[in-house]
């Protein structure tokens, strides 16, 4: 029974919850640029007007440029389906789960690459590059911190090891550095600030943006939700990560569990707008040291792991 | 078997005497499938339980009897080399086709496969070291031969010359490693060997350090690779394809083999392995990323996956050393998986890759372009090879890296240091899978999307010949069945994986106990649920949701004259990650600027070459240097007292050994 409750929740998280994040980023960036913002449920009726419009495909696109956004979509709301996401749990487990998570994301990445290759144009290229380099640096860094983090719990599934442990002060420390370094693996993910700028058309200056130049009416709004929903899915492994309280059978536990999923995962979506807002887009050729930085924070948590195992 | 092998020797000898090209073709390939048969009639029930099988051949000289034994291990290599020839051979009629009309004896091409199937029979199943090395010459003889089809071309002739000479230095470790053995046991049985490889010695581990050079030269792990690049360009498609996936795995097969006889490896062995594995995996998919020529790009990726293999090899040796049964049955597990994973799609690649060659007349990634329109077969199943390729669900490249990865992370307790080290393969693993997808993209994309970026390349009445598609979609059909029934791929190593645990502390555990079977289902689910989310995707997308109905060109941001060269080459799409990690690859240019008033046309090209071979072959050059320094200060002899010089010597050398 409780279990239902979490899926439906976990349902709605998903499905409702990429709206509100842009929602709340979007109001976020515009209280600091001194205006009042859009509603926050504004790219539900954005994405609604692009499902309205007919598209136009270039004239040398194949069966594949179609199909990309759709298996885009499909792999993160497949993927989404193996993270815990609300109150640390995942509907679908089972050993080693987080290794699948990261290549279907995987998989959705190349698809993506390839709509944009399709279109035979200099630009969509450019973006399939740097989006192959920037991600393929970040994933090694992604499931390094899963490693740990399963290292550390003791666990083998996804939702195991954003549990909370009963070691609380070496947890805490931990948790830390992996939701910093997550924190930054999103901005690359996610294409955000400071890895990429997603309102900038320059075209020399974007990254994920340049990818879907190309694509018009539901293509487009099939991509911008598949990113929406990237952005929630890994904001909510981040509030999984810190969220500490162990909810077990107890259903209020379990509600107070949820509801503090969901209000990390706001402060997430605040934080990103205030970086946004105050922190400019990173020079490209810094990227890669961004990346290591994420992966220093990873090191050091694997640092805190191996100290505890090997001295206490 | 012994009508296999009898088989095989019938199909050579019918293709090189029988008189039209068709003849000798059809009775080369109706031996070939009846010694497949024949083969997987033995090796099936092998593998799914049964016990092996034992036998003996007499001979003359110079061992009396040579034992041979179909046990898991070489049943499961059997399993598949020999109907991958098969399906080798049936793509090479429609690659050679030219040659068939033309006046060629294409009878030799054919028995010289046939010569490398008997190979396969005899290296998998004696036990006897000095009748594998006749098959291990037999298997590098035919391939060599094979690769220099196309002889009268200089570059191939090299190329060809050059591998036959890298499996020499390959063939000369393993004699030296033999010639150690025999010297201990004083016998060529590999059950002699067994009790000098189990105890610990100094001359046990240099055997095993030689063993382990020698089968990483016939593997290609980095740095022994060099020969690889230069002779999958040059060799045809399907040989290529064979060579990788296939004949090369024999490398692999001496790695299991010597661990088996070896029974507790040492510590230094395991991480020896995994490290040379990690260099290996590493090294080879940075070479991919930077490539223009397909058949080198696919080159270096399998030594990418032999890498990757090697870890798993790794990962077991060090279950069996430090005593965890569930590392040694994951470890070898998932090496065995990946081997047959691989060879499924790296032959389908090279398949794809000999079909872009036969129909645009180039494999350079910067000339082509655009090929979706008119290759419309080879398109979707270079697109999944690509997929499987770079280990993404729901295919079966995936399976066989999660089977990898649950060794690396198992929770074994007392690992220590050693769990530290394993996470930081698992990053390297996560890397190379990140690389291998921007390679994916890269040569996918570029080929097969976009517009062609050199007129020349596109040939108006070029076919795609159905002789080269179905091999490829029998591969298809594997790399399918597998991903997304992983529990298939698991029924077929268990055999071979059960044969290694018994070596390990729990002798009777079995490969389900580690990968059990909820969690192959759960992989199954997995890749349902993604499959069916895509098609309800596809369904509400076109069903009820605007469709085009207009096309236009590529915006391009207002410019109005776009053309093809404009398009993101090779080496631009690989920058990025390339200036990373410069320092690691080398790039040649050959430039002539445009100069003067009125200045000419100038090219500028870029290649990317292997840093292994430009030291080697500068070394050589060194070498010979010194060499050419040394004969200036040696006084002129005529040829007459050379030869009497020579044979005074040869009698002094007889006389004192007779004595």
């Amino acid at each position: 029974m409780l279990q239902l409750f979490l899926l439906i929740i976990h349902i709605a998280v998903i499905f409702v919850g990429p709206i509100f994040m842009i929602g709340i980023i979007n109001r976020v960036k515009s209280l600091w640029s001194g205006r009042r913002g859009p509603r926050l449920n504004q790219s539900y009726f954005e994405l609604l007007r692009l499902l309205r419009k007919t598209p136009v495909y270039s004239q040398v696109t194949s069966w594949i440029f179609p199909m990309a956004p759709t298996i885009v979509l499909a792999t993160t709301i497949t993927a989404s389906l193996l993270a815990p996401i609300v109150a640390g749990y995942a509907p679908i487990k089972f050993p080693m789960d987080f290794v699948a998570f990261v290549y279907i994301l995987g998989l959705g990445k190349l698809m993506m690459m390839l709509g944009a290759l399709d279109t035979g144009s200099a630009f969509e290229g450019m973006g399939a590059s740097r989006e192959a380099t920037y991600s393929g640096l970040a994933e090694p860094v992604f499931l390094l911190g899963l490693g740990t983090l399963a290292w550390a719990s003791n666990a083998t599934t996804f939702q195991d090891l954003v549990a909370p442990s009963n070691v609380p002060l070496l947890d805490l420390g931990l948790r830390i550095t992996i939701s910093l370094a997550f924190f930054a693996i999103l901005m690359i993910e996610a294409s955000r600030v400071p890895a990429d700028d997603p309102t900038t058309h320059l075209e020399l200056t974007m990254v994920h943006e340049v990818m879907i130049l190309d694509h018009s009416g539901p293509e487009l709004a099939m991509v911008q939700y598949a990113s929406a929903m990237k952005l929630t899915m890994l904001a909510g492994i981040i509030a999984s990560i810190l969220n500490p309280i162990v909810s077990g059978d107890n259903v209020f536990l379990t509600i107070v569990s949820a509801l503090l999923s969901i209000l990390l995962m706001v402060v997430i979506a605040i934080s990103i707008g205030m970086i946004e807002s105050l922190i400019a887009r990173l020079r490209f050729v810094t990227l890669p040291l961004y990346v290591l930085a994420a992966f220093v924070a990873v090191v050091l948590s694997l640092v805190i792991v191996t100290a505890n195992r090997e001295y206490f | 078997m012994l009508i296999a092998g009898l088989s095989l020797i019938a199909g050579m000898l019918g293709a090189l005497v029988l008189p039209t090209n068709r003849s000798r073709i059809a009775f080369n390939l109706s031996a070939q499938f009846v010694a497949c048969v024949c083969v997987l009639f033995c090796t099936i029930p092998i593998l799914f339980g049964s016990a092996s099988q034992q036998g003996y051949m007499t001979w003359s000289y110079p061992v009396e009897r040579i034992d041979l034994s179909l046990d898991p291990l070489g049943s499961f290599f059997l399993t598949f080399s020999l109907p991958m020839t098969f399906l080798g051979s049936v793509y090479a009629v429609g690659y050679l086709e030219h040659d068939i009309k033309s006046t060629r004896h294409v009878g030799t091409h054919f028995a010289l496969l046939t010569l490398v199937q008997f190979s396969y029979i005899i290296v998998y199943t004696v036990q006897n070291a000095f009748a594998f090395l006749v098959g291990w010459e037999f298997a590098a003889i035919g391939a060599w031969l094979l690769v220099i089809w196309y002889h009268r071309n200089q570059k191939i002739r090299f190329a060809g010359f050059n591998y036959l000479v890298s499996t020499h230095f390959s063939l000369l470790f393993l004699v030296a490693a033999v010639v150690i053995m025999h010297g201990a046991t004083n016998s060529f049985q590999f059950s002699d060997f067994k009790e000098f490889l189990s105890t610990s010695s100094v001359a046990r581990n240099i055997t095993f350090v030689l063993l382990m050079t020698s089968f990483g030269l016939k593997s290609a792990f980095f740095p022994f690779h060099s020969w690889l690049p230069r002779a999958h360009s040059a060799a045809p498609a399907h040989v290529s394809a064979l060579m990788s996936g296939v004949i090369h795995k024999a490398g692999l097969f001496g790695m299991f083999k010597v661990i088996s006889l070896v029974q507790t490896p040492e510590l230094w062995m395991g991480w020896y392995l995994i490290i040379v594995s990690c260099v290996s995996a590493f090294m080879g998919v940075l070479y991919t990323i930077s490539q223009r020529d397909i058949k080198r790009l696919l080159g270096y990726s399998s030594t990418e996956n032999v890498g990757i293999a090697g870890i798993g090899i790794g990962v077991g040796c060090l279950g069996l050393a430090m005593k965890y049964p569930s590392l040694v049955a994951l470890g070898f597990g998932g090496a065995f998986l990946h081997i047959f994973n691989h060879a499924l799609f790296k032959c389908l690649l090279f398949y794809g890759a000999g079909s872009i060659y036969r129909f645009t007349h180039s494999i350079d990634l910067e000339k082509l372009g655009g090929l979706h329109a008119r290759m419309r077969w080879t398109t979707p199943l270079f697109l999944i090879g690509s997929f499987a390729g770079s280990a993404l669900p729901p295919f079966n490249g995936f399976v066989s890296e999660f089977i990898i990865y649950c060794g690396l992370l198992q929770p074994v307790a007392e690992l220590g240091m050693g769990r530290v080290v394993f996470l930081l393969v698992v990053a390297l693993l996560a890397l190379v899978g990140g690389l291998a997808a921007l390679s994916a993209a890269r040569s996918f994309g570029l080929i097969f999307l976009g517009v062609a970026r050199d007129p020349s390349c596109v040939h108006p009445e070029s076919k795609e010949h159905p002789l080269m598609i179905i091999p490829m979609v029998i591969h298809l059909v594997g790399i399918l069945l597998i991903g997304i029934f992983p529990a298939l791929g698991v029924y077929l190593v268990t055999q071979p994986t059960t044969l290694m645990l018994k070596l390990s502390s729990s002798p009777d555990a079995v490969l389900s106990e580690f990968v059990p079977m909820s969690l192959m289902n759960s992989l199954t689910f997995v890749s349902v649920i993604l499959i069916s989310v895509f098609a309800l995707i596809m369904v509400v997308r076109f069903s009820v949701l605007p469709t085009c109905n207009r096309r236009h060109v590529t915006w391009g941001c207002g410019y109005t004259a776009p053309n093809s060269r404009m398009q993101y080459s090779g080496s631009s799409f690989s920058d990025p990650m390339v200036k990373i990690f410069g320092d690691l690859l080398r790039f040649i240019t050959r430039e002539e600027l445009p100069v003067g008033v009125f200045p000419e046309d100038g090219k500028y090209e870029t290649h990317c070459i292997d840093t292994v071979e430009r030291k080697i072959f500068s070394l050589l050059a060194g070498v010979e240097k010194v060499a050419d320094k040394a004969m200036r200060k040696l006084p002129e002899v005529s040829e007459f007292s050379f030869a009497i010089g020579l044979i005074a010597l040869i009698l002094l050398v007889c006389l004192v050994t007779l004595q």
